[in-house]
């Protein structure tokens, strides 16, 4: 109850903040549908010439294109305002000012902010994953739409998990904004189907750095191609690095040096 | 066994592994490859124990161990060893209720939001700290009238000046009415007027909520107007602890004697009383030795033509320095290294 209030209160604040700048919010917003245009014509100029990726058609790599677009609305609307924050925080010492309050500083830390505009990737995202159902002709059953649901939990669950560990070495590096670039990098292959890539880099990207669940998985449950064991075992999974990586972060916490005054 | 004392410290070091980095481009490169540690020692072996209400003075040239030592106090940063006990919690388990009752206000960092009115943070605050409406409305009131917040509250942080942001600043701080207070360097950047309000607010706080505070600043007159006891840290170690006045009589071996003349000095010399500090006139000042004083004083009295005589200590300032000579001297007589931590 205190912290549902807490939230409302950093949001209204950060939708205050955000509305001092009317013409970052437009050129913002612009900037998203710029991006997502960019993403479908790629789509598109690569099946003009093959009906398939991997064997995936047009249609269905087109959702795994809208829950990337939604997941980089996720990301870019909740996490790197708020946990990406951190580093910039350690590197000034304010964090100071988190660890100080009598409020779980994860919380906080993770929780803080929200970039509204940037929400604009999740709904334009939901339209594709909408739209390209459409093109299907597929309604999915409620338990597709249960395993769905469940992998979209667990994949922000892992991109959340992903991030804290990232930042938590800051405690002790401070300055890590090519361990950012790094996962940015990684996270771009999931504009496409993971099945797409072979052997190691395949593998790479579902369990070493879990792409595949961010954006093939979810999708994978839609259409109704993932059986329950790898729902549960990404669930499991999402809940494991969630759990490691807030044990990671209090004890990276110990290590906050606090930049001098 | 001594719960009683809200602070309490106890063989407290904080070390901090930097590394070295020879200069220029070459060494650069050196630090790059192959980085060499070593341990600062930040706070070394410190121990003292703050009584409830007390206001005490953190002095220290930069890099003492000042702020260290406050955020270890406010649970920022954990001890390498010794103890730190605040108000019977151990500061590094940041339990809520701990940091409910304690405030950190830092005169170079800033939690205001920058694009927001200094309002918004406080609700925010409000939230955080859970303080009930009325409670809120009521310190606020305390807080706009002690401070003259009026006018700025509606104002975007970034709109405000130093000295606004800073008084801003202290409420966001303030609002839960904690019980201990670590000032570092409140008054940092403000000009004088500001400065004197600051410290006049300080008084209030402390005596309207018999808060405890420590405080730490560069300018001697936040201490002297503020602080009775201070607590003197240079390299990390704790050099002296007690009452500011006895500081300047233990390290000071001269008072000053300030001497008015009834007429022009006629020939006679001044050098043989003392060391002359300033002669202009009818006027004079004179350092002389601590046991001397009331000698000299006699003696000149008797042989000059004298209006008024003072004695004085020296002024605060000169002691501090002296204090950081002689341990700067200390060291290097016992053949440490003197580097510079900053």
């Amino acid at each position: 109850m205190r912290y549902l209030k807490l939230l409302t209160i950093f949001y209204k604040n950060s939708i205050l903040k955000e509305l001092e700048y009317r013409v970052n919010f437009l050129s913002n917003a612009f900037m998203s549908v710029f991006w997502l245009v960019w993403g479908i014509v790629g789509v598109s100029i690569f099946f003009l010439h093959r009906d398939t990726m991997g064997d995936w058609t047009y249609p269905e790599v087109l959702m795994v294109v809208g829950l990337f677009t939604f997941f980089t609305g996720v990301m870019e609307s909740l996490l790197r305002p708020n946990v990406g924050a951190v580093i910039e925080q350690i590197r000034d010492g304010t964090f100071d000012f988190v660890l100080t309050k009598p409020v779980n500083a994860q919380f906080i830390a993770s929780l803080r902010s929200i970039v509204i505009w940037r929400l604009v990737d999740v709904i334009i995202g939901i339209a594709v994953i909408v739209y390209a159902l459409g093109q299907l002709h597929v309604t999915p059953t409620p338990t597709q739409i249960g395993f769905f649901l469940v992998m979209i939990a667990s994949a922000v669950a892992i991109v959340y998990s992903i991030w804290l560990v990232m930042v938590s070495f800051a405690f002790w590096f401070v300055k890590i904004d090519n361990i950012t670039e790094l996962f940015y990098a990684f996270y771009e292959a999931g504009r496409y189907p993971v099945t797409i890539y072979r052997g190691v880099v395949r593998v790479l990207l579902t369990f070493i750095v879990p792409i595949a669940f961010i954006t093939t998985f979810p999708a994978s449950a839609l259409l109704g191609r993932i059986d329950p064991t790898t729902t549960i075992i990404g669930f499991v999974f999402a809940i494991g690095s969630f759990i490691a990586s807030n044990r990671f972060w209090n004890f990276a916490l110990r290590y906050y040096s606090s930049a001098s005054s | 066994m001594s719960n009683n004392f809200p602070i309490h410290v106890e063989h407290l070091c904080k070390y901090y592994s930097v590394h070295q980095k020879e200069s220029g481009l070459a060494g650069s490169l050196k630090s790059f490859v192959r980085r060499k540690y070593t341990d600062v020692k930040a706070v070394d072996d410190v121990s003292f124990t703050i009584g409830a209400g007390e206001i005490v003075g953190f002095l220290g040239p930069n890099g003492a161990g000042k702020t260290t030592t406050l955020k270890v106090l406010s649970g920022l940063l954990y001890p390498t060893r010794g103890v730190a006990r605040v108000l019977g919690f151990t500061p590094s388990e940041r339990r809520a209720a701990f940091l409910r009752q304690i405030t950190l206000v830092m005169g170079q960092k800033q939690q205001l939001s920058w694009d927001l009115p200094a309002l918004e943070t406080f609700l925010v605050n409000a939230a955080i700290y859970e303080i009930p409406d009325d409670q809120f409305k009521k310190t606020m009131r305390e807080l706009t009238e002690l401070l003259e917040l009026a006018p700025l509250l509606k104002k975007q942080v970034r709109k405000l000046s130093l000295g606004e942001r800073m008084k801003c600043e202290l409420a966001a701080a303030l609002l839960h009415r904690p019980q201990v207070l670590f000032l570092d360097e409140p008054t940092i950047g403000l000009d004088v007027t500001m400065q004197t309000k600051i410290r006049q607010f300080v008084c209030d706080y402390n005596e309207r909520y018999g808060a405890t505070i420590i405080l730490t600043s560069h300018y001697m007159a936040d201490v002297t107007a503020l602080c009775q006891r201070v607590i003197v840290i240079d390299h990390g170690k704790l050099l002296y602890d007690g009452d500011l006045r006895a500081l300047a009589e233990k390290i000071a071996p001269h008072k000053l004697i300030r001497v008015e003349f009834s007429q022009p000095l006629n020939g006679q010399r001044l050098e043989e009383y003392g060391e002359v500090v300033s002669a202009r006139d009818q006027h004079a000042e004179l350092l002389i030795p601590r046991d001397a004083t009331s000698d000299v004083a006699a003696r000149m009295l008797a042989q000059l033509p004298i209006a008024d005589v003072t004695i004085e200590e020296p002024p605060i300032e000169d002691v501090i320095t002296r204090v950081f000579e002689q341990a700067a001297k200390a060291r290097a007589e016992r053949g440490e290294k003197d580097e510079d931590e900053e």
